[in-house]
């Protein structure tokens, strides 16, 4: 009973105790933190008591005589874990040491039940449980932090070829986690856990199923590993290249290279070949093709004309204004023909109703109309010969001409008079 | 026979033409075209069409890359691989210039490769803020292969990105958007490269050491 006690004292101690320090460990977490990244922690940055209590609290620590403190390594590798710092994890796989206190905690159950110790068998047991568990969280931890490093490339260092040595360094581990794996003996494990089963299914089932599962990731990670190495490798071998012979190309600018095509065998990558233009022109020899030319040509009419279009309009228009302003001066002109055509109507109508016609000029001066003369007799002139040949007769046009020069044919009209003559 | 074979050549006219006029064909520029290309079956019922033109389907060691090569190498064909090699080699040294920059700028772990998108904005920025690459740039860009005569690191950059679209190094996948897409075409440069390397003995391995010693210094 006295054992019990002391066991129930010490572990309520343990609880305050650890309780305590992980509060001071939170209180000063910032400081820690700073310490952590930049390597020391300057004592000035701590009150006195603070000092001491993280001192003893073994968080802390005055290497030799220097005036700088630094954080002891259990709490560097708590906050590597914690926050995936993979250039500061270390993972250690201390099998054999994790396989002694086993063996010491079962043979601690066995005297315990031999003593008829019912509360200590239940203790040990519970230690036999907990070790087994970190021994299997040791991997499962391992593993995470090689997937962590495999997955995020080995982004943590800058450089490839410091990812080529943090690759070397995580094979190596691989190497030292399986070899610790082979460590674990089943058979002894057995043979420890001889006629209890609950022993048992911890030392055997459980933990064989564990590490089988462990093996396979190890190995998964493994082949990953040597992949992403090969790839580094290739990477380097071509940056190098580039490098290299670029230099070695301004040092040498008249550099030529030999005459490999001249050679009996010219190499493969040299051979690629002048390119051909497929080039095809339309065939006029097979009649039964005539009606798609046909159609071929039409579609390119089609475009050309299109095309002349947006060239006129882009031509004509300023370049600011656009094409509305484009169409907008083009129905200006329209209006304006349509208005010229309207009054060359006018007269002839007038021609018609008037007993005494004026001239085609007189018209133009009576109706002060403000088209220029020449403009308005080729107007009339137009207008008689677009009319209809019956209703040409109707009309007689007579011409005021004058001859220009006595040496060709060339006659100037200066005047039209339109007659209707009734039918 | 014939017929079958013109019918099935047919379904892969556009592909040869593309082949014919000289371009390049991996998984980038024509996705549709490089996977028939990838058939055996294919590849030969192109060569035994191309066969009256003197062409085959040819490739680069890894297969990632598909033109067309001459058949028989007569001297006709030799002069050209001649005149072809020495315009490469005028143009290898902006080539290989552009792509430690952009590895640089970019602070990649390797050189561009196939497949690898370009952001032209994302560079312009990181150029603009760095002496040392505005000035490698604008010694790059001003070369005759690239031909930028503009001081600005936007037009020398787009002007280098359009030279390197033309001669099918990089593919611009829309038009109105400045990003790019690394085509196949680099990786056979590098094979050609390397190649160049070990037929000439380029003691590149003791290059990188006085490289290192005149960076030091």
């Amino acid at each position: 009973m006295a054992t019990y006690d002391d066991d129930k004292q010490h572990l309520s101690s343990l609880f305050e105790v650890g309780a305590e320090r992980l509060k001071l460990i939170g209180d000063n977490a910032k400081v820690l933190m700073q310490g952590y990244l930049t390597g020391g922690i300057d004592p000035a940055a701590l009150n006195e008591r603070t000092l001491r209590r993280l001192i003893n609290a073994r968080v802390l620590y005055q290497p030799d005589d220097s005036h700088e403190l630094k954080l002891r390594h259990p709490v560097t590798q708590l906050v590597a874990a914690l926050v995936t710092d993979e250039s500061r994890r270390a993972i250690h796989a201390d099998i054999a040491d994790k396989l002694v206190s086993i063996r010491g905690f079962v043979e601690g159950l066995r005297e315990a039940q031999r003593m008829g110790d019912s509360l200590r068998v239940d203790s040990q047991m519970l230690r036999i449980d907990e070790a087994v568990y970190d021994l299997t969280a040791q991997f499962e931890e391992a593993i995470y932090s090689l997937w962590h490093r495999l997955n995020s490339n080995f982004g943590f260092v800058s450089n490839l070829s410091d990812k080529i040595r943090e690759n070397e360094r995580a094979q190596q581990q691989i190497k030292r986690l399986i070899d610790g794996m082979s460590l674990i003996d089943f058979d002894e494990l057995i043979e420890l856990a001889e006629g209890n089963p609950t022993l048992r299914k911890i030392l055997v089932s459980r933990l064989q199923q564990q590490m089988s599962a462990h093996h396979g990731s190890l190995l998964e990670v493994q082949k990953r590993l040597v992949e992403l190495m090969t790839r580094f490798r290739e990477q380097q071998e071509r940056s190098l290249l580039v490098l290299n012979m670029a230099g070695f190309l301004r040092e040498h600018p008249g550099f030529m290279v030999g005459d490999y095509s001249y050679r009996t065998q010219v190499p493969a990558l040299v051979n690629c070949a002048a390119p051909i233009m497929p080039a095809a022109a339309v065939g006029l020899d097979k009649p039964e093709q005539q009606s798609d030319i046909t159609q071929l040509v039409h579609t390119l009419y089609r475009q050309l004309a299109l095309k002349q279009k947006t060239d006129t309009s882009s031509v004509s228009a300023d370049a600011l204004q656009g094409s509305v302003q484009s169409t907008a001066a083009q129905q200006a002109v329209e209006a304006r023909q349509q208005q010229l055509k309207e009054d060359a109507m006018r007269y002839f109508i007038h021609v018609c109703e008037a007993p005494e016609p004026p001239s085609a000029l007189a018209f133009l001066a009576a109706e002060e109309l403000e088209w220029p003369p020449e403009v308005w007799l080729f107007q009339v002139l137009a207008e008689y010969n677009a009319l209809p040949r019956q209703e040409q007769k109707l009309f007689a046009i007579t011409r005021d001409e004058r001859r220009i020069s006595v040496f060709n044919h060339v006659h100037i009209i200066e005047d039209l008079a339109v007659r209707f003559k009734a039918a | 026979m014939s017929t079958t074979m013109s019918a099935s050549m047919s379904v892969h006219g556009p592909l040869v033409e593309q082949l014919l006029e000289g371009q390049f064909i991996c998984a980038i520029t024509n996705e549709e075209y490089f996977a028939k290309l990838q058939h055996d079956d294919v590849r030969e019922g192109i060569d035994a069409y191309l066969k009256p033109l003197n062409r085959r389907v040819a490739s680069n060691d890894d297969n990632s890359v598909y033109f067309l090569a001459y058949r028989d190498i007569d001297d006709p064909a030799r002069e050209h691989l001649k005149q072809q090699l020495g315009v490469i080699m005028s143009s290898l040294l902006p080539l290989l210039e552009w792509l430690t920059y952009v590895q640089e700028a970019m602070g990649s772990d390797g050189i561009l490769t196939a497949g690898d998108t370009l952001k032209l904005q994302e560079l312009v920025i990181k150029t603009e803020d760095n002496p040392s690459l505005r000035q490698r740039l604008q010694s790059l860009a001003s070369d005759k292969f690239f031909g930028s005569s503009a001081d600005s690191v936007d037009a020398q950059a787009k002007q280098v990105a359009k030279r390197l679209v033309e001669h099918g190094y990089l593919v611009q996948p829309h038009s109105s958007r400045l990003y790019f897409t690394v085509t196949g075409k680099i990786d056979y440069l590098l094979e050609l490269v390397r190649f160049i390397k070990d037929e000439e003995n380029i003691p590149l391995d003791d290059y990188q050491n006085s490289q290192a010693q005149t960076e030091l210094l």
